[in-house]
């Protein structure tokens, strides 16, 4: 019992030091990435389109729905409180602050997470990133860093454009229950935007975007040589993804109020 | 000092373990330059493994691997780019990246080691690659489009296209059929008269007597026994033997005696050998018994 729990320790210890690893030759990478002039900036360009570009659209409509709850259920409850012009407060607390970088954070390791394990995996089955190896091309210069880069470069542009949709989408549905003037609508809201909700949606998206794709590229390259592991890879690369994030959004909450 | 320039890449008490099993154990050998070495082994004996921590894709758990005197582990970034512009490698199953083109698996090895050359430049050395091949027709495609033979013969163009001075290769022949496996051996067999050197890990009888000076044998993880192609084949030891009938499957099917076989194909050898230049002479015999 206590042999196996040694060993237990023993093996979670290595795969921690090892992801520990993993991180910090991103990291240096990454810092070099521009230097290395290498044949990689494709790829970068390739990422951002995918996972910025090509979830544009299930973006805005998240975005849009979340804006539109927001403002069904607090012009439901905040008048019976006498607390109606909270509603812009709440919209922008709720929104840039936290459902904002979450939300977009959840759609971009559902879809980009799982495509660059499953994507990095099948390479290192078929001996793709062997042969990128054998001449002379850093996998993690090539094949991780600009995943890396494009999915934080993604995820911060998504993050603010899921903020504008959702606020916009809010200001459509208001129209239904209590029509309001655009500009008086979008003043309010700016009069409620604090420098820290700008800092915060900010902080908050670059982390998720870091988190999301350096823990999509170790679950690929954990990949041994069997393809019944690509799909345990997806899955890690989501739950992790996600369980990370959350921790880290917690986090980043409790110190801004600190 | 000479010895150094002559062995092109060593390997000293290499030990490759994977999930705690030792694949490789103890493992010692010299790999001179210009000379071509074919690894035999049944299946499981470490043979791909051996290759890929010669060529410096599997890092040794214990040992040292040389290149050109200098630990592997220890090479600068510039000491490694080195050995990678200098070395080309044929994977078993082609490992052609599949999200590029045919056009662009070839072309990226020559936009990595060599950056200054023109894009129009790399373009000519493609596309004359592919005409000779008769690919250049299949250029645009990726590699998904292409049939096994052809994914074969891109590799090993992938592989050659910066006339590299060491060819590894895992298994280059294995589910081809008779034509491109002919126009594969074709292909090696004008790299070895060109002076490279090629290490090859391969079941097959016509390509090992189209190539081998040398020969390795190779048994659960140790080596048997290694030496010159005509000393080893000759070899008394029963178990190289068995090892050499079981590799060489056409040993069983045409009941014929192992000699005799290699010996029937190894008489098309003195022209190729003398095209390369390389077949060593008697008494060079290196052997671990």
């Amino acid at each position: 019992m206590v042999e196996a729990l040694g060993r237990w320790a023993g093996r979670k210890a290595r795969d921690y030091s090892y992801a520990l690893g993993f991180f910090f030759l991103v990291l240096r990478e990454t810092a070099l990435f521009v230097r290395r002039r290498q044949v990689a900036f494709r790829v970068l360009v390739q990422q951002i389109l995918f996972t910025g570009v090509e979830a544009l659209n299930i973006v805005s409509l998240v975005a849009l729905s979340i804006g539109a709850v927001i403002i069904v259920e607090g012009g439901t409850i905040l008048p019976r409180f006498g607390q109606t012009s909270l509603m812009y407060s709440i919209l922008i607390v709720v929104i840039t602050r936290e459902l904002g970088p979450i939300l977009t954070a959840f759609i971009i390791i559902a879809r980009s997470g799982t495509a660059i394990a499953t994507e990095l995996g099948n390479m290192v089955v078929s001996h793709e990133v062997e042969a990128y190896v054998s001449i002379g091309i850093s996998p993690i210069s090539y094949l991780v860093v600009p995943r890396v880069l494009g999915v934080t470069i993604s995820m911060m542009a998504l993050t603010i454009y899921f903020n504008f949709f959702g606020l916009f989408g809010s200001y459509l549905v208001s129209q239904l229950i209590k029509p309001v003037p655009v500009l008086e609508y979008f003043r309010a809201l700016l009069q409620a935007l604090q420098p820290r909700d700008l800092i915060s949606t900010l902080v908050k998206s670059f982390v998720f975007g870091v988190i999301a794709s350096v823990v999509a590229t170790f679950q690929g390259f954990k990949v041994g040589s069997s393809v019944t592991e690509i799909p345990r890879a997806a899955i890690k690369a989501v739950g992790q993804g996600f369980v990370l994030c959350f921790l880290a959004d917690a986090l980043i909450t409790l110190i801004s109020y600190v | 000092m000479a010895d150094a320039a002559a062995t092109l890449i060593k390997l000293q008490d290499v030990t490759v373990r994977f999930d705690g099993r030792d694949v490789l154990h103890d493992v010692n050998l010299s790999f001179p330059a210009g000379r071509s070495t074919v690894i035999m082994g049944p299946s499981g004996s470490g043979k791909s493994t051996l290759l890929k921590t010669v060529a410096g894709l599997i890092p040794p758990d214990s040992g040292k691997v040389f290149f050109r005197g200098r630990d592997m582990l220890q090479l600068t970034e510039s000491g490694m780019k080195e050995l990678r512009k200098a070395s080309g490698f044929i994977f078993q199953d082609g490992a052609l990246w599949e999200n590029k083109t045919l056009m662009e698996n070839l072309a990226l090895p020559l936009r990595v080691h060599f950056p200054q050359m023109p894009p129009a430049e790399v373009q000519r050395r493609v596309v004359k690659a592919l005409e000779q091949t008769g690919l250049l027709e299949s250029a645009d495609l990726r590699p998904a489009g292409l049939s096994g033979g052809e994914k074969k013969i891109a590799s090993v163009l992938r592989a050659l296209i910066t006339e590299p001075a060491i060819l590894f290769m895992d298994e280059p022949t294995l589910s081809i059929d008779h034509t491109m496996e002919g126009r594969v051996t074709q292909m090696i067999a004008d790299v070895k008269a060109r002076g490279c050197a090629i290490l090859a890990v391969t079941h097959n009888a016509r390509l090992t007597s189209t190539l081998a000076d040398r020969l390795v044998i190779l048994d659960a993880g140790t080596v048997r026994e290694t030496g010159d192609f005509d000393q080893v084949k000759r070899s008394r030891d029963e178990r190289t033997r068995e090892i050499l009938s079981e590799v060489l499957g056409e040993i069983a099917s045409y009941d014929t005696d192992l000699l005799a076989l290699l010996e029937e194909q190894d008489k098309n050898r003195p022209h190729q050998a003398t095209e390369g230049g390389q077949r060593p002479g008697p008494g060079t015999t290196e052997r671990t018994p």
